[in-house]
């Protein structure tokens, strides 16, 4: 019970969040945004042709009342049909956010999983060669652009220049073995460039918590280094662990997604974002904006209930 | 009281390695503890009280730190230089330490008891069936007031003075022979001060342990301990048993430690008694006596050589002074 | 308490010598970090480099057309021409020039956005001022970055500053956090409280006397934000919402993308390579600057 009122009042404490974003990317991409009307018409439009195009693109109305729409469309759902292709954007994205789920989401678990057992070897032992081995590749994975590993991988495993193993582009899944075949060059290079960064930052975690006193009282009883790890040092650290892993979900959908799906031409939610930003697609847009702003607050309360799960400390107020 | 001693330290040497230079935190320290007995390790910060405690213990945090010479035997076998696997079998079953800040010594996500049932089942061989019930025998004999509650809830729930019982519940819960107590009551306030005290001290008597209790108050010492030594800059000034330190200090720096203490109806008000100057930097120290350029006594000979103590292993009374009181 | 080498030490920092100020042991701390100051010598050379570009020593050429189609390593060309037949030498060479200047304008202005708006959110929090950046920084970190920086280039007219703007309007935001974080610690200290108590008003305690002791942050701060707006560069550039006019490492490779599935590859290594010395050469100086000012080393 009150861990209900507990997440009723953060969803309550998202909404000026929610307004807040909607209104700045309505205002950026819809207000300033392109203007369609020509686009809709041909030449030599009469004004009375523009007006029509005008009120059909509802641009005549008042800047509030279309913002309303707006709202009011994030709130059922129904974002209207896209400018480029017709589809109905509900329907779009229904199709597309599943293909980017699936294509996203082994990168980002083997990249965070994989990060935090270096980074518990890394700390384990700390200032050995082991460490500086770990930390020293890590500032390498981070100095390469993400955009250059996707090239580069895509040469050496997929094209016919490098091992021509897996496909170059596309996304033609209709069996577990076409998804691996698929999915395979994408997640090589998430994972790549996520572990750099993701490892530091666990590590730093994990060696700061092993400062603590006590550790040091655990390990004066007697306590194995391992086990110490695992059991007395673990569960502290989850907290940051658990907020950076949360709220980089949100990034990674759209913005990784966007990246590997324009460059390997896979037709999910970020290929769509980027076409839509590119032609100036405006329901597409909004819909992706809106959104985006609502997995945001989703991430905060979850992050929020999470913590509560795993340090006793946070209280429910 | 047995003769035979359970901790015998012979010319210790603890050193650091910083960025200016190599430092001896310990420099050449023998004592001995006896079953039973309590001994007081009294000095102000810095002086190398606390990483002696540490040094028994093995855990001088080891890139920065050391154990470079001397000898350090309990029951007989030598605990410097053990490899880290032995030790890890001694702490906690046969030495156990219990430190200065209550607040941060437990681990915050879990509870008390899971806590305390985690060393009993390492150290008594408990399921966990058995170990929940010892373990609220445990808290109830460190003074906790309903234990059975109390063993559920997590540290941040209780207050400084019932943590630091707790983590002497802990250390008890192994009934190791001796307990290094690195200022247990420090961090907390007066009159919590004397409660634990007093427990440490009957629980000790019930549980026939030796005892180290490093401090540097030394009223504590006076109420606690049998024997105690005085440390200044990594050396021993003064070792006795108890009282004739108190009633007949013999070191100058013992003395101004005794005659700083402020005294309640002495008379007409006076100023407090300080020791002028400052400890000396421990990477440029002096050839000669320490304690020399604080000293109202000092004379050339202080400055030539350190001094070292006077009398032999069964005396009372010894001190590192050529001038002593 | 926990034993280290410091408090073991201690008398020394006053007793003896000169009086070691932060900024002195870092700087002593941070010559004798090795990968560092190596990172540090190969900026410089960068910086050089860069320089050379500005002052039009070098480099001038990039946009001329003259060698034939996909030229290899050659005396002529260093590195080979690219599709239409420019130098791609010059053009990996005017490149570290724009890397710099977005990087640096992108650094400097986020870090200042953030420490001011950081040291404003601390000083008050919990009140209206900090509610109100914190908000902010809740609404433009939930905008997806490309989204916001298309959304600006939209609202500014493809202005060549817009990447920049973008940038600047994303990244103020980290350093904001750990600056209003330090603030809210520091403002709790004696200091502050004396400074108020013999009336000194508000915002000369938050700018004169609050702020300088969280340069180190920002400096640190600065040099973390200059390598993510030159690698964000580079994507933004591929996306096409990024440079304009001039030659980057992210036009270069996005136009290497047609060049490498037939098979020619100096394009996309010159430009990769290059950009990795930089951003690794970076990385590794600001590692070390921030090990060197780190008052108390947790390494």
């Amino acid at each position: 019970m009150e861990l209900l009122q507990y997440t009723i009042r953060k969803l309550l404490a998202g909404i000026p969040l929610i307004l807040g974003v909607t209104f700045v990317s309505f205002l950026l991409m819809v207000y300033f945004g392109p203007d369609q009307t020509y686009q809709l018409i041909g030449k030599n439009p009469t004004p009375e042709q523009i007006a029509e195009v005008r009120a059909q693109l509802g641009y005549d109305k008042p800047f509030v009342v279309r913002y309303a729409d707006y709202l009011r469309e994030l709130g059922t759902l129904d974002f209207g049909f896209s400018d480029s292709t017709g589809e109905k954007v509900s329907v779009l994205l229904g199709r597309t956010i599943p293909v980017s789920l699936a294509l996203i989401t082994p990168g980002f678990i083997l990249g965070n999983l994989v990060a935090l057992m270096l980074a518990l070897i890394a700390a384990h032992h700390r200032s050995g060669w082991v460490d500086k081995t770990i930390m020293g590749l890590s500032v390498v994975g981070m100095s390469i652009s993400f955009l250059i590993v996707v090239i580069a991988f895509q040469i050496v495993f997929s094209s016919s220049y490098g091992l021509g193993l897996f496909p170059v582009r596309g996304w033609n899944v209709h069996s577990p073995g076409d998804y691996f075949a698929y999915v395979a060059v994408p997640t090589m290079a998430t994972v790549f460039v996520a572990l750099g960064y993701n490892t530091r930052f666990y590590r730093s975690v994990i060696v700061e918590e092993l400062t603590r006193d006590h550790v040091r009282t655990a390990r004066a009883f007697g306590v194995p280094p391992a086990r110490l790890l695992y059991r007395n040092v673990l569960k502290n650290c989850m907290i940051p662990i658990i907020t950076r892993i949360v709220f980089s979900i949100p990034l990674i959908v759209i913005s990784g997604a966007l990246i590997i799906e324009t460059y390997f031409g896979i037709p999910g939610v970020g290929k769509v974002t980027f076409d839509a930003i590119t032609s100036g697609d405006q329901p597409v847009l909004k819909a992706v904006v809106g959104l985006t702003a609502l997995l945001f607050v989703l991430a905060q309360l979850v992050t929020d209930v999470l913590y509560r799960a795993v340090d006793p400390r946070v209280s429910l107020k | 009281m047995s003769s035979e001693p359970l901790l015998r330290v012979t010319d210790l040497v603890v050193e650091f390695s910083t960025e200016q230079g190599v430092v001896r935190a310990v420099d050449r320290v023998s004592f001995e503890v006896r079953p039973n007995e309590t001994l007081g390790i009294v000095g102000e910060s810095g002086c190398g009280k606390t990483v002696t405690g540490l040094a028994i213990m093995g855990l001088i945090p080891s890139p920065p730190g050391r154990i470079a010479a001397g000898s350090i035997t309990f029951q007989g076998r030598e605990l410097a230089g053990l490899p880290e696997s032995e030790m890890r079998a001694i702490r906690g079953r046969d030495i156990a330490m219990v430190f200065q800040e209550p607040m941060t010594a437990l681990n915050p996500v879990f509870t008390v008891g899971n806590q305390m049932i985690d060393v009993l089942r390492r150290y008594r061989g408990l399921t966990r069936r058995q170990a929940r019930p010892a373990a609220i025998e445990l808290l109830a004999k460190v003074g906790i007031p309903a234990p059975d509650k109390r063993i559920d809830e997590y540290p941040h729930q209780l207050s400084g003075g019932m943590r630091q019982r707790v983590v002497i519940a802990m250390a008890l819960s192994c009934d190791p022979k001796l307990i290094v107590a690195d200022e247990p009551t420090t961090a907390l306030d007066v009159t919590t001060q004397a409660q634990v005290l007093e427990q440490i001290v009957k629980l000790q008597q019930e549980f026939q342990m030796a005892m180290i209790l490093v401090t540097h108050d030394l009223g504590v010492v006076a109420e606690t301990c049998h024997r105690a030594i005085v440390m200044y800059c990594g050396r021993i000034a003064e070792k006795a048993e108890i009282e004739p330190l108190f009633a007949h200090p013999r070191h100058p720096y013992t003395v101004g430690l005794l005659g700083s203490i402020p005294r309640v109806g002495e008379g007409e008000k006076q100023d407090l008694a300080v020791i002028p100057g400052i400890v000396p930097d421990l990477l440029h120290l002096p050839p000669g006596c320490r304690f020399a350029d604080r000293c109202s006594r000092r004379q050339a000979r202080c400055d030539e050589a350190l001094p070292e103590l006077d009398g032999g292993e069964d005396s009372r009374s010894r001190v590192a002074c050529y001038f002593p009181y | 308490m926990s034993v280290n080498a410091a408090s073991v030490a201690s008398p020394a920092a006053t007793t003896r010598g000169r009086r070691q100020t932060l900024w002195s042991k870092a700087a002593w701390k941070f010559r004798r970090d090795r990968a560092g100051m190596i990172g540090f010598g190969i900026v410089l050379v960068y910086l050089v480099a860069a320089l050379g570009v500005w002052f039009g020593w070098w480099a001038t050429g990039w946009a001329e057309v003259h060698g034939g189609k996909w030229n290899p390593v050659s005396g002529e060309y260093w590195f080979g021409t690219n599709l239409i037949g420019q130098d791609i030498y010059q053009r990996s060479i005017y490149s570290i020039a724009t890397a710099f200047e977005v990087g640096l304008v992108v650094a400097v202005l986020s870090t200042l956005l953030g420490a001011v708006l950081g040291s404003l959110a601390g000083f008050f929090s919990g009140r209206f001022t900090d509610e109100v950046v914190l908000w902010l920084m809740g609404v433009l970190d939930s905008i997806p970055f490309y989204l916001l920086v298309a959304a600006i280039a939209f609202a500014l007219e493809g202005n060549a500053y817009a990447m920049h703007i973008a940038m600047i309007s994303t990244f103020w935001i980290t350093t904001s956090r750990l600056v209003r974080g330090e603030v809210i610690k520091l403002k709790n200290l004696e200091f502050v409280e004396a400074a108020h108590a013999i009336g000194v008003p508000e915002y000369t305690i938050i700018f004169r006397h609050i702020v300088p002791n969280t340069l180190h942050i920002l400096l640190v701060q600065a040099t973390i934000t200059f390598v993510a707006a030159i690698k964000s560069e580079v994507i933004l550039s591929f996306l096409g919402l990024g440079v304009k006019d001039g030659m980057s490492w992210g036009l270069m490779i996005s136009e290497s993308t047609l060049e490498v599935l037939a098979g020619f590859f100096n394009n996309f290594l010159a430009a990769s390579v290059l950009m990795f010395g930089l951003v690794m050469a970076f990385n590794m100086f600001s590692d070390a600057l921030q090990d060197a000012l780190d008052p108390r080393k947790v390494s």
